[in-house]
This record gives C-alpha cells, structure tokens and sequence, in this order.
C-alpha cells in the first residue's frame, strides 16, 4: 500500500490521481482557516500580533518535521539502496528551507513590539537560526559535485549528522531558560492553549501541511523527469 | 601483535610526512599570531577591553587557522592512493580515520598549544583564565580534529565549491565555542562544563571515523 513512498512510477501514479482533488481541499481548508484565524480572539496582552503565531508556529513544525522526514529517507536511502529516497531529499530541501525562513522572519516581527527587538540570542531563536544555515547547506551541497552518486550519497551523510540539531531545537526551551516561551501544544499533557486560539492554529497547521506537500509533489516529479532524461 | 606494528609503521610515516612540511604548520601557526595583531590593531588597545574579550577572541581565531589545513587531510593520501593499499594491508578504512585523526590531533593541534600562553600575554590574561583555556583546547582541539576529517573526506571529489568544508566545520564547532568559553564565566560551573566538553568530544568521535569511511569510500569508487 505505501509502495509509493519508495517508488518513482508508483508515486507518479498515485500522485496523477491524488493532485487535483488535494489542490481543492487544501485551497478550501486554507480558506477556512484564515477566516477562523480572522475571527479568532484577541489576546488581552499582546492583543493584535497574537495571530502572527498562526503563521509562526505551524511553519516552526512543518520546518522540524520536513528535516525528520528528510533524515528517515537519508537512513532509508543509505540503508537500503533505493535511490528514489535522494530524489526526494533535494526535492524538499527547498520547501523546509522557506518554512524556516518563515519561521525566522514572523517570529522577529511578532518580537519587536513583543520584547522590543528583531533578534535576541536566545537558545531556541539561535537553534532554529542553524537550522536554516543547515538547510543552505544541504541546497549548495545538491550542486556541488560532479558525479551525481557522490553528492547524494555525501549530502544524505551531511543530513544525518546535522539532525544532531532537531533535539536540541526540541528541547532548547527546556534545558536554557530562554526568553521564548516552552511548548504550549503537547501531546503528552492536555496542551495550556484555549481552546478558541487552538482550533484554528491546528487547521492552519493543517493547511500549510497540505500545501507543502503540492508543492512537495510538483517537485518531485519535475526531479523524476530531470533523472529519466540525464540518467 | 600484527595490528600494533602495523599502528606503529603508520604513526612512523606520518611523523616523517609531519617533519618534511613542517613549515606549513609554522605558516599556519604564524598565522593564528598575525590575525591576533590584526585584531588588536582594530579594536585599539584598552587593556581592560582586552581582557573581557580576550578568551572569545583566541578561540574564534584558533577556529579560522584550523580550518587552513583541512584540504590536505587526506587529500594526498587520496591522489597517490595509499589509503586502498592501508586498507589491503589488513586495516578497516573507519581504523584508518581514526588513527588520522589522532595524528592530526598530536601532529597539527598540539604545537598550537605552545603558542596558546605566547598569546594570552597579549591579552594580559588571568592565570586561572590561560589554565582554562588550555585545559579546554586540549579537549577541543580533538573536537576540532574529528570535524576536520567529516569535512575533508566530504569534499575529496568536490572540484568546484571550496568553501563549504570550512563552513560545515564552523557549523559543527558552534557547540564547541559555547563551552569552551562559558567556562570562564563565574555564573557558570566548571565541572559540568567540562563534562559537556568531554561528551561532545566522545560523541564526535564516534560520529566521525564512521561518516569518514562512508565518505572514503564513496569517492574511491567513484574515482
């Protein structure tokens, strides 16, 4: 069933069936979410730049979350030989890349009238930082070798090393005190988020997953395409 | 007994590669002195400015002469292909790197340790401070050893992008630089800052002989 993860004809099959009803339901869910993003509460502290937070925070996952998946396909790739793993590496590269920029950048609008600056050297603001100059690296790393076995296999080394970096992000908030805030969405504990800013923080996450993986599938198949032609 | 005679002969031919370009290690070394003059020509010479920022300033510039010497890590034992004849000999390439990084560790960073007391007189350095420093290059100089071997045998087939192996080892070396100089602040304490040091220098070594070899052995059979 989930052939498609490691296939290239398969995926482009599944692909061909599943894009145009994802580029509908994702349009309408995104719809939906500025709208409840609109009519959300304000904040009774920080009043109007509360709603920055639901652009910040699900780009702050999509980023860990595309640098795990990238990880899983870098053990897959090396592990077992399947070579559609790499094509999917330097296909979402990019994606995770803008999503830290995102990241980066709503997070020091929503700081300046927040705590007054663009930028402190906080732990989890200067981890997220080496996130994104990692993913710099893994884009110029994609164009630097000639042999294309080489920069693969050498780029999927590269990202396992630098997921040293994900627990430390995870974690920063716990082991420094930090000027950013710990995690208020948990899984583990009942999440100290009201349920109104919840709700549509979560459809927004739900959104920007949703477009990340059309452009994600775009990608991949122009990659496809790129590999049949200059095998 | 064959392993250790076979350790032995290595270490005997790096020692004699070692003292054929020793001037390129004292080039390297004048070159740590000469950026430390630079800077203290541009920040001006306030003794007490100097002192605050002394240990931060060494350390960064320590980082920028390491990398000098990163491309010839393993870049001639690739071109005259030795490394395929070790590994024939009955030696595992992850054995290989680990020996060399242990050579540039006693060969490379060890003689900056000479030259680490020399420089903090010019920063009019504590005593307890110069102590510090030299405790934690003794451990981060072989931190500093096993990102070198990552990066050079990253780029042992890179002709075109020449940079990026100081950067990966920059990258990597971040945690490095937190500790080595937070030791020095009184808020902090020394023992568990040390025992960080000593862990990142454990994990890298683990890390490194491993992702060497892969790479090693990538570029050899794409040659």
């Amino acid at each position: 069933m989930f052939k498609f993860l490691i296939n290239p004809s398969r995926f482009n099959k599944f692909a061909d069936i599943i894009f145009k009803p994802l580029v509908v339901i994702s349009s309408l869910i995104l719809i939906v979410g500025l709208f409840l993003v609109y009519f959300s509460p304000l904040d009774y502290q920080q009043g109007l730049t509360v709603k920055i937070m639901y652009v910040h925070v699900p780009s702050a996952w999509l980023a860990l979350l595309t640098y795990a998946i990238m990880t899983i396909y870098s053990i897959i790739g090396l592990a077992f030989k399947i070579p559609f793993s790499f094509v999917i590496n330097k296909a979402i590269a990019p994606i995770g890349a803008v999503f830290t920029l995102l990241c980066l950048i709503s997070g020091s609008m929503w700081g300046k009238p927040m705590w007054g600056t663009w930028w402190v050297w906080d732990a989890r603001l200067t981890s997220v930082a080496i996130l994104f100059i990692v993913y710099l690296l893994i884009i110029f790393l994609n164009h630097s070798f000639e042999n294309r076995d080489v920069r693969e296999k050498t780029t999927a080394i590269f990202i396992l090393i630098g997921s040293i970096n994900l627990p430390i992000i995870k974690f920063s908030v716990d082991w420094w005190n930090t000027l950013h805030q710990p995690a208020s969405v948990s899984k583990l504990s009942s999440p100290s988020i009201d349920l109104s800013m919840l709700q549509p923080l979560l459809i927004m996450t739900l959104a920007f997953s949703l477009v990340g993986i059309i452009i994600a599938i775009l990608r991949i198949k122009a990659e496809i395409l790129i590999r049949k032609k200059y095998p | 007994m064959m392993i250790i005679k076979k350790i032995f002969l290595f270490y005997k031919r790096e020692s004699k590669l070692f003292y054929s370009n020793i001037v390129d290690l004292f080039s390297n070394i004048l070159f740590f002195f000469l950026s430390v003059f630079v800077f203290i020509f541009a920040l001006g010479t306030d003794e007490q400015l100097l002192k605050t920022i002394g240990i931060g300033i060494i350390w960064s510039l320590l980082l920028l002469s390491s990398t000098l010497s990163l491309r010839k890590f393993y870049e001639e034992d690739f071109k005259i292909e030795i490394l395929p004849i070790m590994h024939m000999g009955g030696m595992s390439y992850e054995l290989i790197v680990f020996l060399k990084i242990l050579s540039h560790f006693i060969f490379v960073q060890i003689p900056f340790l000479v030259s680490l007391p020399i420089v903090s007189i010019f920063f009019n350095l504590p005593t307890n401070e110069i102590y510090n420093l030299v405790l934690t290059f003794i451990i981060g100089s072989l931190i500093l050893s096993c990102l070198g071997s990552i990066s050079a045998s990253m780029n042992l087939l890179n002709k075109t992008n020449f940079s990026i192996g100081s950067v990966i080892v920059l990258l990597f070396s971040i945690p490095l630089i937190i500790f080595s100089v937070g030791i020095n602040n009184a808020d902090n304490d020394f023992n568990s800052l040390l025992n960080l040091l000593i862990g990142i220098a454990l994990i890298f070594l683990g890390v490194a002989p491993w992702s060497s070899a892969a790479c090693i052995r990538l570029a050899l059979n794409n040659k």
